[in-house]
């Protein structure tokens, strides 16, 4: 029956936005309403917005975009070495987290990591000659993201380094990652003491090829069941990553005891290495979501945020529909809980590829699946439930697999409309790990930090103009 | 009897929701054995056990969903399968009780109630791309704010058109479905008169003129105030005709608007004739409010009716011109077609000498104020300066009642009448409200009278008492 | 004043609540107050006995019935828990007070569903298929009753179907009700004057059965039905038979209805329809 007929056939169930007094009167008829609270989009996007609107196509491209990203299915198939996975990387390029960066903008901790990947990698006799190096432009510096890569705080990824091979069960993708080192002075809190190097050292020598041999004993191992379990049991995806690093543990349980083909103390000392690292699963939960996140490139008129990435001084977003353009401002402060004697002063700009998990339905986007996170990054349980309830309102779906048992299994708000963002004012929220400013220092703390709206305002106007 | 036994790869559901799914199952009518579980080594023994065949299994592992169904025909397979998928996925939902934070958009607002029609005062620019997303969303639209681009209302209407969806506005003030009201309106009996218009007050007007007469009014579309403008050219207009012909509740149709241009009017005609229910047009400017009631009535085979008057106490009054203080256009051009060919030239604006009605619903005067049927400073103002002006004879005025409207607008004007009328001017109020009105028509118009004004139902009534009591003065 | 408001209220403050309320209660609203009992409650409805009439004042997400008035709150907010049976209450001019909970009614609503003019032929393929009675009630003496069009033979099966079955509307009586409402509007749409003219002269010795042979409530519920007067859920399957709306969406709507109601009344309507069909191509039916 037609939609005309049916409205006047029975009461209207109306919806406002503006003055209250229209919904006031319905009431007064006793009938029923719901209001909004709707506010005027950020200023200079009106004529973008009208423009998105009007054009049939991009409701259609954010479907296709967003059906694409949740049609993946990320299988950790190999551990390799950069080298050999990256065809654009060669013995003086490093790859590194968020938007294009050149030396002389880069933080502390960005800084801190080249400087540490270049002594790991012999290009420096010590920290002063990399500073030289670099500063003169011997290395050559491309983001991850520009190779299907992503990596965690300052990302940086060089020849050396083992690197996890994520394919898509269901399609042709794959993406990767580094593996991640633990916490403490690690390289990518721009740590470039000898115990980080040692450490990097032993990661590709004994790490990267046990688990190699684990993978080739038991065969892929398929990431999102395990991140669908984990938020099950507490983890958010983002900084909570306990429960899957643990079923992750199982997972090679087998293979890793008796059948990968490496020495048996290898093969224990990389079961002792996971065990005692909480965050060893983020960087896959990384290259998982970047395997979505690549898959939903490229769809014209698509207004879905594909990649959210922080260098140490920009934050950078990326839309489907603008290609590989990236839109960046500067990287906001984090609004967050210091450790030990540490304050905001000691603190580096927001940093990292691992806002991916929030592009794609985890972190700051499950926190209602992970109250207790609010130990590690301020606030209170129920306002951790709230911040992931607002996302529903700028996202374009809900998660068919990442559910939330509190919300009655409602899945995870996924999708980012830069185009909703922008009219409604709502931000993305992340929560993330603080570096130190000072390089080496590790990591200061841990908060919330909202995206700024600069980038979805560039971006949303950016899509309007291409579609013209 | 049918066995069926599927595999979903990489479909994760925790165990308590799958035996819940799995009990769902089985009370599907046709449905003789189900089960739905993680492929785990117990779950398939258990398959195994219930007989089924294990071949199609033989690749699951832990992470895959198997589905296992035993029916007696295609039919209840098919059942379960919608049963299953209501039973793991969840529609957007509320959130069990939790603090959800307020939906920032029409559109979300309306999701929360699976709403049918969304209404926007959002200023105008910003209203095209609500509309947009309400429309897509498959909700009809009525867009209360003015100010909005004719090029954008074409997109709309045109949108609106192919998906069986009505488009409301822009600047549209009044519509009533099944009785409710949206926007500024007033309470109606029940009853099987419906109404297009382009003009709220218009509508507003006839209801209130109905509703005296004793007839009830079933839905009154409101169109926007542009539709029959040649660029939008009736889009709304006849849509809502036509859906009002196919309403069976529908025995009568009303058509009203100011006078549109010829093409569009002659449209507006002919759908009118072709319809098949009984279809009265009134372009006010043509013809009066009060002429289309009466059409209404006669179709209806109901005798004339005479609306309802509270005559002032006494007739004296100071000579002069009349000053007409409207609250919006439609009344106030309404008052000026009647009184016109009595009184002679009429001016718009204010100024200092002639007859002049002016329509304080105008931008000119309220900036920074709501509108004056909500707000009425301005007017009792000009209602205090006009009592002063030895030169204004008579005031004429209208008071809109209904859902929306100041909530007891005699309250504000009676002392300010009697002023008036103390002061040696005639005061006529045309008083537009119905008798559910939440401000109490009757009350209304007595409070009024008592401070020495006239009061008519029918604003061509209370436009043509004004022209005759400038026309036929008695000094005193 | 909106439930939200409510709950915010000090709560020694009565109650104030906007109200909508069916036409056919119109007349206990417009002259002077009168008092009412209370035959039952819940956190959804409250059924009262004014004078002659029944009524029941029910929330917005309760099944809007034709003898109803619709208060503008849901069951969760917990109005009308504060009602007990017993209580007494007070009924017009324009306002309902139950205890502390003051209703106005501000609006009405037509619990006669508009039907488009329609032909058997049509409404035998909208009826094609769907069930004509339920497990447990003979509706075959109804059935014969409606086809030959005897009010006599409709008088003597209402008796044998009225107070059939447990509950506050037994099953007996959903059949007969919407095999009724089907005769009154279905009927009309028709245009079968000999239908219409059986429930006319029965109408006064059905009523009095009902009210004899049934609860309180329910023979309220089957008089309305004489006059075409029905719950929303069947007034919707009404207006799908005849033409208007989709006939499955509408019977699946009215078989969730309560527990044994809503298949009971979607039964006696399917009969009705089926009877009227029957009854213009019986010789014994009068005129086509």
């Amino acid at each position: 029956m037609s939609d005309l007929s049916h409205l006047l056939d029975g009461e209207p169930i109306v919806a406002t936005a503006g003055t209250d007094m229209l919904a006031g009167s319905i009431e007064q008829q006793g009938a029923d309403v719901v209001r909004s609270d709707w506010r005027p989009p950020e200023a200079g996007t009106e004529a973008a917005l009208a423009a998105l609107a009007a054009d049939g196509r991009n409701k259609e491209a954010n479907d296709t975009a967003v059906a694409r990203l949740l049609a993946v299915r990320p299988q950790l198939v190999d551990v390799s070495v950069a080298r050999d996975v990256f065809p654009d990387m060669t013995p003086t390029t490093f790859f590194h987290a968020g938007p294009p960066l050149t030396w002389d903008r880069a933080s502390g901790p960005m800084r801190g990591a080249i400087i540490g990947a270049m002594i790991y990698e012999g290009l420096a006799d010590g920290p002063e000659d990399a500073e030289a190096k670099a500063a003169r432009g011997e290395i050559e510096l491309s983001p991850c993201h520009h190779h299907g890569a992503v990596g965690p705080m300052a990302g940086v990824t060089s020849p050396s380094m083992p690197v996890a091979v994520v394919a898509d069960g269901a399609g042709e993708g794959v993406a990767y990652s580094t593996l991640n080192e633990g916490l403490g002075k690690v390289l990518r809190y721009g740590a470039f003491a000898q115990e980080a190097i040692d450490r990097l050292h032993w990661m590709d020598a004994v790490l990267g090829p046990v688990l190699s041999a684990v993978l080739e004993s038991r065969g892929p191992i398929d990431l999102q069941s395990l991140i669908a379990q984990a938020l099950q049991m507490g983890d958010d995806g983002h900084n909570r990553n306990r429960a899957v690093t643990s079923l992750f543990l199982r997972e090679l349980g087998g293979a890793l005891v008796d059948g990968a083909d490496a020495p048996v103390d290898q093969r224990a000392d990389v079961f002792r290495f996971i065990d005692g690292n909480d965050h060893f699963m983020l960087n896959l939960v990384m290259a998982a979501g970047k395997l979505g996140s690549d898959a939903a490139s490229g769809v014209p008129a698509s207004s879905l945020v594909t990649v959210m990435a922080r260098n140490g001084t920009d934050f950078g977003i990326r839309l489907s529909g603008t290609g590989d353009e990236w839109f960046v401002a500067p990287a906001p402060p984090v609004d967050g809980l210091y450790l030990g004697s540490f304050t905001e002063e000691d603190a580096s700009p927001d940093i990292g590829d691992s806002t991916i998990t929030e592009t794609v339905g985890l972190g700051g986007f499950a926190m209602a699946a992970a109250p207790a996170i609010v130990g590690f990054v301020g606030g209170t349980a129920a306002g951790a439930v709230r911040r992931t309830l607002a996302m529903y309102e700028i996202t374009l779906a809900e998660h068919p697999m990442y559910q939330i048992p509190m919300l009655e299994f409602r899945g995870t708000p996924v999708g980012i409309d830069a185009a909703r963002v922008v009219r409604t004012g709502v931000l993305p929220q992340i929560n993330t790990g603080v570096a130190g400013r000072v390089p080496g220092t590790g990591m200061v703390g841990a908060g919330l930090v909202e995206a700024p709206m600069e980038c979805f305002a560039q971006a949303v106007r950016a899509l309007a103009e291409e579609l013209s | 009897m049918i066995a069926r036994v599927e595999i979903h790869p990489g479909r994760y559901h925790d165990s308590v929701r799958l035996m819940q799914a799995s009990k769902a199952l089985q009370n599907v009518e046709g449905i003789i054995d189900a089960l739905v579980a993680m492929a785990t080594e117990l779950n398939l023994s258990l398959l195994a056990d219930m007989g089924f065949d294990m071949d199609a299994v033989a690749d699951a592992g832990p992470n895959d969903l198997v589905l296992a169904l035993r029916a007696e025909d295609e039919g209840a397979i098919a059942t379960a399968h919608q049963v299953l998928d209501d039973a793991l996925t969840h529609k957007a939902a509320p959130s069990g009780g939790l603090d959800a934070p307020d939906p920032k958009t029409a559109g979300s607002a309306a999701a929360v109630a699976d709403a049918n029609v969304v209404l926007l005062s959002v200023p105008g620019e910003h209203a095209f791309v609500e509309a947009t997303e309400a429309l897509e969303s498959g909700r009809h639209v009525m867009i209360f704010s003015d100010n909005v681009p004719i090029e954008q209302e074409i997109i709309l209407k045109a949108y609106g058109g192919d998906h069986d969806l009505l488009v409301m506005g822009p600047d549209c003030g009044t519509t009533i479905i099944n009785g409710i009201g949206l926007g500024f309106a007033n309470a109606v009996e029940p009853g099987s008169v419906s109404m297009v218009g382009a003009s709220g007050t218009g509508i507003q007007q006839m209801c209130a003129l109905l509703d005296d007469a004793g007839v009830g009014v079933r839905h009154a579309l409101g169109t926007g105030s542009r539709d029959l403008s040649e660029d939008v050219g009736a889009a709304s207009t006849l849509q809502a005709l036509e859906a009002l012909e196919e309403d069976p509740g529908t025995d009568l149709i009303v058509v009203i608007s100011k006078p549109p241009a010829d093409p569009v009017a002659e449209k507006v005609r002919r759908a009118a004739e072709l319809c098949s229910k009984p279809v009265v047009v009134t372009f006010m400017g043509e013809t009066t409010l009060e002429e289309g009631a009466g059409e209404v009535l006669a179709v209806l085979g109901r005798p004339p009716a005479e609306y309802g008057t509270w005559p002032a106490a006494n007739d004296v009054h100071r000579p002069g011109f009349v000053r007409g203080l409207f609250s919006g256009g439609t009344l106030s051009s309404e008052a000026q077609f009647v009184a016109a060919p009595i009184l002679g030239e009429i001016g718009s604006h204010e100024r200092d000498e002639g007859n002049t009605f002016v329509d304080y619903g105008d931008d000119e005067y309220t900036q920074g104020r709501a509108h004056p049927m909500i707000d009425q400073t301005v007017r009792l103002e000009r209602l205090a300066a006009a009592a002063r002006d030895e030169s204004v004879g008579v005031i004429l005025m209208d008071v809109v009642l209904g859902y929306g409207a100041n909530a007891d607008p005699a309250a504000e004007l009676a002392p300010l009448v009697e002023q008036a009328v103390t002061a040696g001017a005639a005061v006529v109020v045309s008083l537009c409200g119905t008798r559910g009105d939440p401000q109490g028509r009757d009350a209304q118009a007595a409070a009024l009278n008592k401070a020495g004004a006239s009061v008519f139902l029918s604003n061509a009534a209370a436009a043509r008492e004004a022209a005759r009591l400038a026309t036929t003065r008695t000094s005193s | 004043m909106t439930a939200r408001a409510v709950r915010a209220r000090p709560s020694s403050a009565p109650v104030r609540l906007p109200a909508v309320a069916s036409l056919a209660l119109r007349h206990l609203f417009v002259s002077e107050a009168v008092t009412a009992s209370v035959l039952g409650a819940s956190s959804h409805a409250v059924w009262l006995h004014a004078g002659g009439d029944v009524l029941v004042v029910a929330t917005r997400d309760a099944t809007r019935l034709p003898n109803g008035v619709e208060i503008a709150a849901t069951s969760e907010d917990g109005l009308l828990e504060l009602v007990h049976h017993g209580a007494s209450v007070v009924v017009g001019p324009d306002s309902l007070e139950l205890g502390g909970l003051v209703v106005n009614l501000v609006r009405w609503w037509d619990p006669r569903p508009a039907l488009p003019l329609t032909t058997s032929g049509d409404l035998s393929v909208a009826i094609g298929g769907l069930p004509y009675s339920v497990p447990g009630i003979d509706a075959g003496p109804l059935h014969s009753a409606l086809a030959v069009t005897s009010p006599e033979e409709l008088v003597d099966a209402s008796v044998t179907l009225l107070g059939r079955g447990p509950g506050l509307t037994p099953e007996g009586d959903d059949v007969l009700a919407g095999a009724l409402a089907a005769i009154r509007t279905l009927g009309t749409a028709l245009g079968s004057r000999p239908a219409l003219a059986m429930l006319d002269e029965a109408a006064g010795a059905l009523a009095e059965a009902a009210i004899s042979r049934t609860t309180t409530f329910s023979s309220a519920l089957v008089r309305c039905a004489m006059r075409g007067e029905v719950a929303a859920p069947a007034g919707g399957l009404l207006r799908a038979l005849a033409g208007r709306g989709n006939v499955g969406a509408n019977h699946r709507d009215l078989l969730r209805v309560g527990h044994t109601s809503g298949p009971a009344l979607a039964a006696g309507i399917v009969l009705g329809a089926q009877s009227l069909i029957e009854a213009e191509t019986t010789p014994n039916g009068g005129v086509q």
